[in-house]
């Protein structure tokens, strides 16, 4: 256990045991936030009244011994583009400033079921669209481990307020390494499954060919905990899948470190982070070998045309008629026009103006078309390299946090974050990012493990063994009392 | 590649006033982009198939039957401007 918060299988033991009540609990995670929340800025909204109802409501259960399972009573935090029945979604954004949701995403729909209780909706750059929250419409969140750098992004306030506290868990979405770069920030655990494992109904789309949700926690054992209560098929999203899970054949694993990963462009720190978790695997009886996966290079420059293609078809609906923000013109697409002007953040119609050239007349096939070809090309690399390794290993990101301001100036040096996360996306592998050491000026380092299709729990598995060789104990700087 | 960019056209096709100061920051911005994923172009990707699931799945469509969805009023709730039952736009012929 490495938090000032106990995992999530232990917190379920104090309540069986009668040593913690679930509203003690919620009420120590929303007095951390009251703490830290005027410098981290990680939460948009709290939810205080309905989950210290809820909660209350755990407490009678496991007096009366009709507890749920290991969510009941966990309080979790919800990335605030995910819908929640009642409550705002503003996806960081003025578009959506007012908009109230009116119905549940699926993986919400599932967490009630559980008994969990939720703390609120967390910050996150604007659509989710950012490595560092720095283009939230509502101000950034700061690293709990230092405020004066990023938490990473988009799912920033999602990882600050586990790292902080603030919550036992959260709820992020990854299209581009959203839950891993900012769990990678932030010094705790960021779960991408396998694409299509977790519904993505309810979730405002960006990239719908991408995006993934996923927990971001303390402990790895608390991200299988949440990943198991709310993957499986939905109907509802047709890109849903029925996975069956996979195991490795083999006791003895053959891990893979990719050789594009560690070069020129990722920091000293990242690959050292890498060497010593290798060494811990083949002390351990492991196999790890290099491998080269050279389009690997290729996947920023795919993602950097798919995501946006996708992102202008998704963000479209935002127009001013149905929901949303609108500004006041004399006709119907002056409306639009003024509205998606005033409404969307630079970095948003940045991203919108590249995927409508990307798919536009006559550029389709030279971009768009083309991306999707070396696409599958790289899934084809990873299946390739899949029939020789159980796993991959690489760094999650290219460097620890940095400060805020160092990346807005130039697009690609912001995009470049993403540079280890992005494969993952590209070809649905579940991948996950695990904190394994620190800098020299105290910011969080980690690794990153990639596995083929469906070998989700088998990821999880190997991760929880380097997370107990490498026993990460460090605390963010900014946790409760310590303002 | 980049020399046919046309800030103006792309914006109009978005549906985004842009002003004149941030279609200097955009069109600078867009240009960085465009240089880096013209790697693209040295792939040969001749013969290659094109994922739109990236694990191959064929999208499936729901089975024919009615189930329960949001309320006429629920899914107009969060309009700017509704009238009797229906979205209102300003006019559409000006």
């Amino acid at each position: 256990m490495n938090r000032n918060i106990p995992s999530i299988s232990k917190l379920n033991n104090l309540f069986l045991d009668k040593e913690l009540k679930p509203s003690e609990l919620f009420e120590q995670v929303y007095e951390n936030a009251s703490f830290t929340e005027s410098i981290l800025h990680a939460h948009l909204e709290l939810f205080y009244d309905e989950g210290l109802e809820n909660s209350k409501k755990s407490d009678e259960r496991f007096l009366k011994g009709e507890s749920i399972g290991k969510l009941d009573g966990i309080p979790i935090a919800i990335k605030d583009n995910i819908n929640v029945y009642g409550y705002k979604t503003t996806c960081s954004s003025k578009m959506l400033s007012n908009y109230v949701s009116p119905y549940d995403a699926t993986v919400i729909g599932m967490l009630k079921e559980t008994g969990s209780t939720f703390t609120g909706k967390t910050n996150l750059d604007e659509f989710a669209m950012g490595s560092s929250t720095e283009n939230s419409a509502y101000g950034p969140t700061k690293n709990p481990w230092n405020p004066d750098y990023v938490p990473g992004g988009s799912s920033g306030g999602s990882a600050a307020v586990v790292s902080a506290g603030s919550a036992v868990a959260s709820l992020g979405s990854d299209t581009g390494g959203s839950i891993r770069q900012p769990a990678s920030f932030c010094g705790v655990v960021g779960f991408k499954p396998t694409y299509g494992t977790v519904s993505r109904f309810g979730l405002i789309a960006f990239a719908s060919s991408l995006d993934q949700i996923g927990p971001i926690t303390n402990t790895v054992d608390d991200a299988r905990i949440i990943f198991d209560n709310i993957q499986g098929y939905d109907p509802k999203d047709a890109t849903s899948i029925k996975p069956e899970y996979t195991e490795p054949k083999n006791k003895k694993l053959k891990i893979g470190i990719i050789k594009e990963l560690m070069q020129e462009g990722v920091s000293e720190d990242s690959q050292n982070e890498v060497n010593k978790v290798t060494q811990l695997l083949e002390n351990s009886g492991h196999e790890v070998v290099e491998t080269s996966l050279p389009l690997t290079e290729m996947a920023l420059s795919v993602y950097y045309l798919i995501a946006p293609a996708e992102c202008s078809a998704n963000l479209s609906r935002f127009d001013g008629v149905r929901f949303g923000l609108r500004e006041p013109a004399s006709g119907s697409y002056e409306m639009m026009n003024k509205t998606r002007a005033v409404g969307f953040g630079e970095e948003v119609k940045k991203r919108i103006l590249l995927g409508t050239y990307a798919l536009s007349a006559g550029y389709f096939d030279e971009y768009y078309g083309r991306a999707l070809k070396v696409r599958s090309k790289i899934i084809s690399d990873f299946q390739k390299a899949f029939d020789d390794f159980d796993f991959l290993i690489s760094p999650t990101t290219p460097s620890p946090a940095f400060k805020f301001g160092e990346k807005t100036e130039n697009p690609l040096e912001m995009y470049l974050s993403d540079l280890c996360t992005i494969p993952a996306n590209l070809a649905g592998l579940p991948a996950i990012s695990i904190p394994t050491g620190l800098s020299d000026n105290n910011m969080p380092l980690s690794i990153q493990l990639m596995g083929k299709p469906c070998s989700d729990y088998s990821l999880l598995d190997l991760a929880e063994s380097i997370e107990d060789m490498v026993s990460f104990n460090h605390l963010p700087k900014m946790t409760k009392g310590d303002k | 590649m980049t020399k046919d960019f046309n800030i103006d056209d792309i914006s109009n096709l978005a549906s985004i006033h842009l002003e004149e100061k941030e279609k200097l920051k955009l069109q600078k911005d867009l240009e960085i982009v465009l240089e880096h994923v013209d790697a693209l172009k040295n792939i040969d990707v001749k013969d290659e198939k094109i994922d739109i699931h990236p694990l191959s799945k064929v999208l499936e469509l729901r089975e024919d039957e009615s189930t329960p969805s949001l309320s006429h009023e629920d899914a107009m709730k969060n309009s700017p401007e509704t009238k009797d039952g229906h979205f209102v736009v300003p006019p559409s012929i000006e």
